[in-house]
Parts: structure tokens; C-alpha cells; sequence
């Protein structure tokens, strides 16, 4: 149903995609990183691009910014295409880029970072964005923890005011209170009319702040969801500790998944509602419970199987 | 565009200073037993066998400008300066792939070929230190010894130099846009840079041979020609030079295509 609504989109709004992947691919030898890969990112909405890692995300992005060259396929990026050097170039003056994995000129200070990207692109918004996110400017980047090399990331991603960031897990080694605080952030940029394309492995964070999520698993697109739907797909890992030996079938409900039992502790991925999971424990004598963020590959072989769904599923 | 330009000068700062710190004591060492040598030089030159005279490049071994040409050229300068420049150079685009810095660099709005370009003409720093500081020793340490010098020939003599110097470097550079490993690249342009001044000097023993010294830069930069001589071999200078800059260009094609 989803993916219809996403056709009849593309077709209206065909000016106003801002990243469109035309069936990319990229293959090392035997290793698909991307296989055919086509969904389109729209101006002014975030853009989650969900998977386990390892699944091929940080290729695409890579392919995206001209970093590698795609095997086959292709995409336009701001009305670049990606096999078109000089224009895609040029158009990385509007472009926010956050890396997985931050390459910073490690005997620099985070100002002296900052300084040299900013003759590059500018920085009008440094200041500003200094008062959200601070990491030790005055420091040299070599003594920086990973969450204060993650903030200048975002400084120097956000700073020259980008129409388009590509953010690769931009929340990874971030407090809580940081990653709250970037996605406010996130959501009033969008909000100003930007677009964001966001990478990430942990399914609450894209259900929070994204409108639109692609999911991705071994290198192959196997949805495109309105947030809406993926809501409903949620899951939470389970295990609870009983008072005494519990009869598996007795206790096991068509919303828990791959449930195992050991003795008086049953562990379960649960895809249904907190309240009817809640309700339903209530029935046993429960000694101790943990519910926490599943295992996303689990979460997707229950949603999605070993099919590929793609943009017509 | 001149950003990544400075930062890659200030890096090269601190290197360049031990480098050109060092090359300068030594070169002074070398000052420091010119007397003994000089009183020698006729039983130095008789007793040596030709072909050890020639791998060195040793004329007028007496004479302060065969002794610089002669003794602390060729090692100062075309062995270790140049292992130096192809050393460095050959860490310039293999480190920044390997660190992922390239990502972040190239996701500026700046070409692949400008990113190598400015890397390249971040060598000015040693290429400008070099010069001076062995300029300020060799004229220090002549005047010193009492044996004044043609202020001339020491500067062409510094001047030919740069050419080969940046022959090593296109040298390393290359390897830096081909090999992966930054370990694999410094060592193998190392290796290549002193197997190269060997394989001059050697070929030289033999005239059957003489020709295979033809591929190697040094034999295009002959500092005792300049000192000694005064023969300044604009054309082999130019020979130099064109190649460091197909090394460059080709270096260039080879990273615009490439996956980092």
C-alpha cells in the first residue's frame, strides 16, 4: 500500500526529489554491496535509511557522494548525476556530509578543523550550531573522545547551511541528551525546508525522527515505508524470569518471536503493543523482566523475510 | 582554493625541519674532515679503484667544490633528500584513504585533481627549507675553511637539484595513488629511490651497462659537473622536470578513477 502511494509520489513530485537512485549497484569481486538499489529522497523530509550493520548502507552513501563508482546503475544527487564529476562537484557546496567513520587532520584543534573546511564552503552558521554542539574547540582533534569527534562532525556538516545533509549514523557514540538534542535539531532543519538523508542501524531512532524510511538488507532495498507503517513493525527483546517452570505454549502469544525457553527464563523478540504485553505478563508471577531494543536483523527476517519487496511490494 | 594547500605546508613543517636540521649536521660533519681529506685526496684518487671514484661521482676530490660535489651531493642530497621527497610524497593520498580523511576532504566542492595538485605544491616547504639551510651551511662551512666558493655554482648546483628532488617525489606520489597500504607505498618508494642511485652508480662500472643508468634520475643532476666544471645541463634539468610532471599527471588520471 505504501510503496503505491511512493509511485504515485515520484510521478507528481518528480522536480522535487532530491536524491534519486536509479537501480544502483556495486560489487567487489564476488560481494554485493548494493544490488540494484532505486528509491528517491524528496526535498524537505528525512530520509531514513534503515539497516544491520554491514548491510550496505555506508556504499550507497559513498556512491552517492562520488567516493566510489557504482558497478552499474546510477543517481542524481541535487540534479547531479554521480557519473558526472564536475557537476557533482559542484554541487557539494550544498551538500552536508557526516561519515561513519570521522577522518579528521588529527594533530589540528577543532577550531583549526573547522577554520579549514569553512574556506572551503563557508560557515555561516557556525556559531550557531557551536551552541548546541560542543566539542573542545581549542583541543587537538587526537585528544578528542568519539562523542566530541562526533559534534564537530555535525558542525562542519551543518555550518555552511547544506540544502541536502547525508548524515552516515550520526548519532553513534552521542549521549542521550546529545542524540535528543541533534534530533530536535534534525526536525527543524526539515522543518526549514532541508532535506536530510539519515543512515542507521537502530530502528527507535528512525521511528522518532524520520518520515520516510528504505529499508535495507545485503545489499538489496526490501521496503519503502511510510513512517506511519513502521511503526506498526516495531519489536522490543524480551526476557523475563519466572517464579517456577512455565509451559512454553501455555505462555507464548503469536506477537513473540524466535522464543526460547531455559528453565524458568523465556526470551522473546515481541512485535505487538506494550500494553497487551504488559497485560499479558501480569497473568504469571513474573520475578524479574528486561525489555530492551531488538536485534534489528531479527526484527526484519520477521517482517520482511528473505524476500525482496522493493519498491513494488 | 588554497585551503587543503595550507594545511598540507604546515604539516610538512616539522618534518622538513628535522629533515633539513639533520641534513645540515651532517653536511657540517662532513666540513669538519675536508682538511684530512684534501691533504689525501692524491693517494684518495690513486688508491681507489675508478669504478668506486665513479660511482660516487668524485672529481677533483683536492678542491672544496670537488668535495662537495663529490662527497656530500651525493648523499645529502641525492640519496637522502631524495628518499625523503619520495617518502613523504608517498604517503600524501594512500594515508588519507587509509584514515578516511578523503571522504571528508572530497566531500567539499573541490575536484580529485585539485586535492593531489595541492598536495603536490605543498612540497615548496622542504624544497625552500632545503635549499637555504644546505645553501647557508655550504657557504658557512667554505668560508670557514678558507676555500671561498663561487656563490654562483652553489646556487645552480641547489637550483638543478629541485627537478630531481621532485622526480622523487612524482616517483612516491604514484605509488601513493596505487598501492593501498601506506606502509607498502613509503617502503617501496624508499627502496625504489636508493636502488635507482645504485643501479647509476653501477651501471657506470661497465659501458655494456652504462645504458640501463639512462632510466635513472640521477644520472640527469650531476653536481660536480656544475661545481667543478660549471656545466650546467639546462636539457637534462628539462628532462627531469617533464617527468616529474607526466609522474604528476598520470598520478592524477590514475586517482580520479580509482575507488577510495
Amino acid at each position: 500500500m505504501c510503496a503505491q502511494t511512493d509511485v504515485v509520489e515520484t510521478n507528481s513530485d518528480r522536480d522535487a526529489a532530491t536524491i534519486r537512485l536509479d537501480e544502483l549497484a556495486k560489487h567487489y569481486g564476488e560481494v554485493t554491496a548494493n544490488d540494484a538499489v532505486s528509491f528517491d529522497v524528496h526535498a524537505g523530509e528525512i530520509f531514513g535509511y534503515l539497516g544491520p550493520n554491514g548491510a550496505g548502507k555506508t556504499t550507497t552513501i559513498r556512491l552517492l557522494l562520488g567516493l566510489i563508482n557504482p558497478t552499474s546503475g546510477t543517481a542524481d544527487v541535487l540534479g547531479a548525476d554521480i557519473h558526472d564529476r564536475r557537476a557533482l562537484t559542484e554541487v557539494k557546496a550544498d551538500i552536508g556530509y557526516l561519515p561513519d567513520s570521522l577522518g579528521f587532520e588529527e594533530r589540528l584543534t577543532g577550531q583549526q578543523v573547522l577554520d579549514y573546511f569553512a574556506r572551503m564552503r563557508g560557515d555561516e552558521r557556525r556559531a550557531e550550531l557551536l551552541e548546541l554542539f560542543r566539542p573542545p574547540l581549542e583541543k587537538p582533534v587526537e585528544t578528542y573522545s568519539h562523542g566530541n569527534k562526533r559534534m564537530l562532525g555535525i558542525v562542519q556538516a551543518f555550518m555552511h547551511d547544506p540544502t541536502l545533509a547525508i548524515l552516515d549514523e550520526p548519532t553513534s557514540g552521542l549521549d542521550p541528551l546529545k542524540q535528543d538534542r541533534l534530533h530536535a535539531f534534525l526536525e527543524n532543519e526539515r522543518d526549514a525546508g532541508k532535506t536530510i538523508f539519515f543512515s542507521s542501524h537502530v530502528l527507535s531512532e528512525v521511528q522518532r525522527v524520520c518520515d520516510r524510511v528504505g529499508i535495507i538488507r545485503e545489499g538489496e532495498l526490501v521496503a519503502l515505508e511510510n513512517i506511519d507503517d513502521l511503526l506498526e513493525r516495531g519489536g522490543k527483546d524480551v526476557r523475563v524470569h519466572l517464579a517456577e517452570p512455565v509451559d512454553e505454549e501455555r505462555f507464548t502469544t503469536p506477537a513473540m518471536i524466535d522464543v526460547e525457553t531455559v528453565d524458568r527464563t523465556v526470551r522473546f523478540t515481541y512485535t505487538g503493543e506494550a500494553n497487551a504485553l504488559l497485560a499479558h505478563l501480569a497473568r504469571f508471577d513474573v520475578e524479574d523482566v528486561d525489555i530492551g531494543d531488538p536485534q534489528l536483523d531479527d526484527i526484519f527476517k520477521h517482517y520482511y523475510g528473505g524476500s525482496t519487496l522493493g519498491e513494488t511490494g | 582554493m588554497t585551503a587543503i594547500l595550507r594545511v598540507e605546508s604546515r604539516k610538512l613543517v616539522r618534518g622538513t625541519v628535522i629533515l633539513t636540521g639533520l641534513l645540515v649536521v651532517l653536511s657540517a660533519f662532513f666540513f669538519v674532515v675536508f682538511p684530512s681529506i684534501q691533504e689525501e685526496a692524491e693517494l684518495f684518487e690513486a688508491v681507489y679503484p675508478d669504478y668506486l671514484l665513479a660511482l660516487l661521482g668524485i672529481e677533483e676530490l683536492h678542491t672544496i667544490e670537488g668535495f662537495i660535489g663529490g662527497y656530500i651531493f651525493p648523499f645529502v642530497w641525492i640519496l637522502l633528500a631524495g628518499i625523503y621527497f619520495a617518502y613523504v610524497s608517498a604517503g600524501m593520498i594512500s594515508r588519507d584513504i587509509r584514515t578516511r580523511r578523503m571522504d571528508l576532504t572530497l566531500s567539499n566542492p573541490v575536484s580529485r585533481e585539485s586535492v593531489v595538485l595541492q598536495k603536490v605544491a605543498a612540497l615548496w616547504v622542504p624544497v625552500v627549507a632545503l635549499n637555504v639551510g644546505m645553501m647557508a651551511v655550504l657557504f658557512a662551512g667554505a668560508t670557514v675553511l678558507g676555500e671561498p666558493i663561487d656563490l654562483a655554482s652553489l646556487a645552480m648546483v641547489h637550483l638543478l637539484g629541485v627537478p630531481y628532488l621532485l622526480v622523487c617525489a612524482g616517483i612516491g606520489l604514484l605509488l601513493s595513488v596505487v598501492v593501498d597500504r601506506v606502509e607498502t607505498a613509503q617502503t617501496t618508494a624508499l627502496i625504489l629511490v636508493f636502488a635507482l642511485w645504485l643501479i647509476d652508480g653501477l651501471s657506470q662500472m661497465n659501458s655494456d651497462f652504462e645504458w640501463v643508468g639512462e632510466i635513472t634520475p640521477s644520472r640527469y643532476y650531476d653536481p660536480s659537473a656544475i661545481l667543478v666544471h660549471e656545466e650546467y645541463a639546462p636539457i637534462d634539468a628539462t628532462i627531469l622536470l617533464v617527468t616529474f610532471l607526466v609522474l604528476v599527471a598520470v598520478s592524477v588520471l590514475v586517482f580520479v578513477r580509482r575507488d577510495i
